[in-house]
């Protein structure tokens, strides 16, 4: 059993339990403890301890974000940024992987989506932000974003695109040796644009709904926001062209309210209907954003 | 907070008297009015499908109507679609107010949210040929929050965590 197998199984190591595997692992072979291989293995231990797919998945959530990132920039509000960085990590926490490196953005563009990227990132437009009414509201949309990636929906469908399992191998054998790579994140660049320009399955979008409100719940908040926000967009025009990238890469908002309510309904959801709903904190926090929208 | 609560009144019944800016939707189904936000509150009115409502607020799966007739009361939130607009205006959708308001103090000729859409455009052409900008990915993490101070923020409404099971996929749930 070679140190780097044996390390291999170890997942989020205390400082303790680590020095204990390395010391049992280097004694396998019966001579004692090798400094030598063990200050080289320590060396290691970020890349060794972290599942081979999670270090791909932070390396193609990267390139998905930058690419995404590219067609509508972050918005140059550090306080909305703040907030929306706040309300999304508390909804995340109460997800089954609460301890992804998660970052929010508010996306400049007035027109109205949200983005999920693999590894953690989730982006929203300030156009959304704007047909929000609560905090509620907008733990509901978070909680639909954090809940595609938590189920890998986005990362499956970049890896099946861009053939990344058959790359991913030599991607991070070149990643290891340059620090960098280009051609992983070309691949990746190319199946972002037209993975979130096309959408995802029909069934995972009402998955996302359907964990985002669970999400939003258990964060504390009245887990309806979801569904009021998709009921405003059944009010706003489809073809306009605010809702032009969401319509085109989602199911109609009516068939998602149809789906989530009977859903929810079956759930019993209604038990925490009077949680909190952060109407106030909402709207304070967001109105800057007012002011900046209407420039041209 | 009541002084805020008294100008957010005032806000949405100065609102109010616009036509445009009325939170109206209808029945899509045979539905009673009910006395309170509760599925064995009382029943006020029968309403059948197609029943024109003015939405005053929600709360959880409830809104809170009012009749043409004046009659007030609660009616699940599936129970009601809220009209369309001819634009890609919110503006008209209830609890919109405070932002209209917003809008109409601060720009001339800006009203509501429908001078915000389309100005800046994010389209899947947009999406289709975005060129990578790996800087930005740098720069939104130094916005990020720690667990610990999502939790402090979380405290400041008093906001808990609760345990909520996942829900069950509903089959044939298609509208």
């Amino acid at each position: 059993m070679n140190m780097r197998a044996c390390l291999g199984i170890i997942q989020r190591p205390l400082a303790l339990t680590l020095m204990l595997a390395l010391t049992s692992c280097a004694n396998v072979g019966g001579n004692g403890v090798d400094l030598n291989s063990l200050f080289s293995a320590l060396k290691n231990v970020k890349q060794a301890v972290k599942p081979a797919d999670q270090q791909e998945e932070e390396q193609i959530g990267f390139a998905t974000a930058a690419t995404l990132l590219g067609a509508a920039k972050p918005i140059n509000d550090p306080a909305v940024q703040d907030y929306v960085n706040k309300v999304g990590l508390w909804v995340a926490l109460q997800s089954d992987r609460p301890d992804l490196p998660w970052h929010f953005a508010v996306v400049d563009s007035n027109d109205i989506d949200a983005f999920a990227v693999p590894g953690g990132y989730v982006f929203i437009t300030r156009g959304l932000l704007l047909h929000m009414r609560s905090e509620a509201e907008l733990a509901g949309a978070l909680g639909h974003e954090i809940s595609h990636v938590v189920l890998k929906q986005q990362l499956k469908a970049l890896q099946q695109a861009a053939q990344l399992n058959l790359l991913g191998a030599a991607a991070q054998f070149e990643l290891q040796q340059h620090g960098q790579n280009t051609q992983l994140f070309n691949n990746v660049a190319n199946a972002t644009r037209n993975l979130y320009s096309k959408g995802l399955d029909k069934q995972d979008e009402f998955e996302a709904d359907r964990m985002g409100v669970v999400l939003a719940a258990r964060a504390g908040y009245d887990p309806y926001g979801l569904l009021a926000v998709l009921q405003t967009l059944e009010t706003v025009d489809p073809k306009s062209n605010g809702m032009q990238l969401l319509l085109a890469t989602h199911p109609a908002p009516a068939a998602r309210v149809a789906i989530l309510s009977a859903e929810m309904q079956a759930g019993h959801m209604d038990r925490y209907g009077r949680q909190v709903e952060g109407t106030r904190r909402y709207q304070q926090m967001i109105k800057t954003l007012v002011s900046t929208s209407t420039r041209r | 907070m009541k002084r805020w609560g008294l100008i957010f009144l005032v806000l949405m019944v100065a609102l109010g008297a616009h036509a445009a800016t009325q939170s109206t939707a209808q029945t899509i189904i045979a539905t009673s009015l009910n006395s309170a936000p509760y599925s064995d509150a009382g029943t006020v009115a029968s309403l059948p499908v197609s029943t024109n409502v003015n939405i005053i607020a929600r709360q959880g799966g409830w809104y809170h109507v009012r009749l043409d007739s004046g009659q007030d009361g609660w009616l699940l939130m599936t129970s009601i679609r809220m009209n369309s607009t001819s634009s890609s205006s919110s503006g008209s959708s209830w609890g919109f107010g405070w932002l209209s308001s917003l809008f109409e103090s601060g720009r001339s000729g800006a009203t509501g949210v429908t001078a915000t859409t389309g100005v800046r455009g994010l389209n899947t052409g947009d999406i289709a040929k975005a060129k990578p900008n790996p800087q930005a990915v740098n720069e939104i993490t130094a916005w990020s929050a720690t667990p610990q101070q999502a939790r402090q923020f979380a405290q400041q409404l008093d906001i808990k965590p609760v345990q909520v099971a996942y829900l069950p996929q509903v089959k044939g749930a298609q509208p």
